[in-house]
């Protein structure tokens, strides 16, 4: 069925978001009407971006059930994809990866089709114990550990991790919540990039105080306060999408924030090491996929499984 | 030269309509604008080279308009050792086929470069010869400079690609996913029309890009 019917408050969220990034597009026009000399290029690029994903979106997930699990296979495909580029493999490694990125399309079929159990070891325990063997049979051992330890890492960040997305689409139904998995897909999404941009904005208007100035010298303490308490406010007025007693929408939006935060360090200290500012330059304005969704692939995992153990006690 | 009608049409389809967006979207090859060579009247481009993707991904980057004129050079112990292989690399490649290893003397490959180069074609050449090692660049063959001093007037672009070797290397089956990338450098005119000081030239090109675009092994230091 194309667009399936939306609860409600789905849609009041999106007609928000919506809004809202309007009047930012409409602050940004009049600002270069009235002071042509300003330069806003990249401010311009970023939000011109956010249109585009916020479309993509709205599109991948509400169009039909079966064409979101494929975008969001896809997404993890991109990011995979982007985040072993840099990493250094070696030749020998090919067969490896190639089996990786077969997992792709097999983990979000496990989360289509609902069976749990399966979806939650597969790349954690088969893939892990399945990659290392491939690795070997080509017999080459020089820095074999460091192959093994990349793989998987990266695997579980980019597919693991952000296929819990797609699993929130399969959560069975509660009695009384009517925004069902699109509502907690939304509210996870919103909340983690509105975090990501309320760092930014606290930390650009306050920031005094650097926290971790040798991974990412522009994050501070300002920056990571304001965005925790932001994020955890606008969660909480959010908290109709999801089945979450208001207690429970605090803690899990500050979690939101701080765990979407050790996303970002984490994969700037990766950058670092590597020698790159972006991941690609596939988003004009953001970088690469990972440069957008490093924030995502932290808080996915952790909302996911504390949402099912809090909401889900009995699947 | 006339434009060959059904061969444009084809080109046209297979790497603008097929081989572009498989490579965007699939292998994850980033193009770079090279819409400026539509105003050059006739060029060489010089690539590096270590993997047939290569040929795949600059075809696919060149302008519309000029994709027909644009003949990659390949080698016809490679490509044209049957027949029907000739014929196919010539119509869906747009290749001028050379032979790397002449002896016969019949049709020297020098001269089937300039005789293409004569009746207005450019031409897409590799001038390492063969594949080599992903992300290492051999020693470039002297072809190239000595073409460019026979044809004063004629400019080069240098193109550096990165990745291509690792997504399909000399070997390979089938191409893996990587981000690679193509980088034009801008058409140049040769400074001299002595090969040596040609040569020293286009090396000086491409060891700039690999130092702004190569990708760095960072396992040196354990």
């Amino acid at each position: 069925m194309l667009f399936p019917t939306q609860s409600e408050e789905v849609i009041l969220t999106i007609s928000i978001i919506l809004i809202t990034l309007a009047i930012v597009s409409a602050v940004l026009f009049t600002i270069k009407k009235i002071f042509p000399e300003k330069n806003l290029k990249e401010l311009e690029n970023r939000t011109k971006s956010w249109w585009i994903m916020i479309l993509i979106f709205i599109f991948a997930i509400f169009i039909n059930n079966l064409a979101s699990y494929i975008c969001l296979g896809l997404l993890s495909f991109f990011a995979f994809r982007e985040l072993y580029s840099v990493l250094h493999f070696r030749q020998s490694d090919r067969s490896a990866l190639l089996l990786a990125f077969l997992a792709i399309p097999i983990q979000y079929t496990l989360a289509y089709i609902k069976w749990y159990g399966a979806y939650i070891i597969f790349i954690p325990v088969c893939m892990f114990l399945l990659l290392p063997s491939v690795l070997v049979i080509k017999q080459d051992t020089h820095r074999i550990t460091k192959s093994i330890a990349m793989l998987q890492w990266t695997l579980m960040l980019s597919v693991f991790g952000l296929s819990h997305l797609a699993f929130l689409l399969s959560m069975p139904k509660i009695e009384g919540f009517s925004s069902g998995g699109h509502g907690l897909l939304l509210f996870l999404v919103f909340l983690t990039e509105i975090n990501d941009v309320m760092q930014f904005l606290w930390g650009k208007t306050l920031g005094r105080h650097k926290i971790l100035p040798n991974v990412s010298p522009n994050k501070t303490w300002e920056g990571f306060i304001g965005g925790l308490i932001s994020t955890t406010a606008i969660g909480y007025f959010l908290r109709f999408l999801t089945p979450l007693e208001p207690g429970y929408v605090i803690l899990t939006s500050a979690l939101i924030a701080i765990s979407g935060f050790s996303g970002d360090v984490v994969l700037s200290a990766i950058k670092r090491d590597k020698g790159i500012k972006d991941m690609s330059d596939t988003i004009p304005g953001h970088g690469g996929i990972f440069d957008r969704i490093d924030s995502l692939s932290f808080t996915a995992p952790m909302f996911f499984h504390l949402v099912y153990y809090i909401a889900y006690p009995h699947l | 030269m006339e434009k060959p009608f059904l061969q444009s049409v084809c080109l046209k389809l297979v790497y603008k309509g097929i081989f572009r967006p498989v490579l965007k979207y699939y292998v994850g090859v980033q193009y770079s604008d090279c819409s400026f060579l539509k105003d050059e009247k006739q060029f060489v481009i010089i690539a590096n080279h270590n993997s047939h993707l290569d040929t795949l991904s600059l075809l696919a980057s060149l302008p519309n308009e000029i994709l027909w004129k644009v003949k990659p050079v390949a080698a016809e112990d490679y490509f044209g050792n049957t027949k029907l292989k000739a014929k196919l690399s010539r119509f869906f490649i747009n290749a001028l086929l050379i032979n790397r290893k002449s002896k016969d003397g019949s049709c020297s490959a020098m001269d089937r470069l300039v005789n293409a180069i004569e009746e207005g074609y450019s031409l897409i050449l590799f001038p390492e010869g063969s594949r080599g090692e992903p992300e290492q660049m051999s020693k470039m063959k002297t072809g190239i400079a000595r073409l460019l001093a026979q044809k004063p007037g004629l400019k080069y672009v240098p193109v550096f690609m990165t990745g291509m070797g690792t997504s399909l290397p000399k070997g390979g089956l089938v191409a893996l996913p990587y981000n690679a990338s193509l980088h034009f450098g801008k058409p140049t005119l040769p400074e001299s029309s002595d090969p040596h000081i040609i040569m020293e030239q286009i090396e000086g090109d491409f060891q700039s890009m690999i130092q702004q675009f190569g990708i760095k092994d960072d396992d040196d230091d354990d």
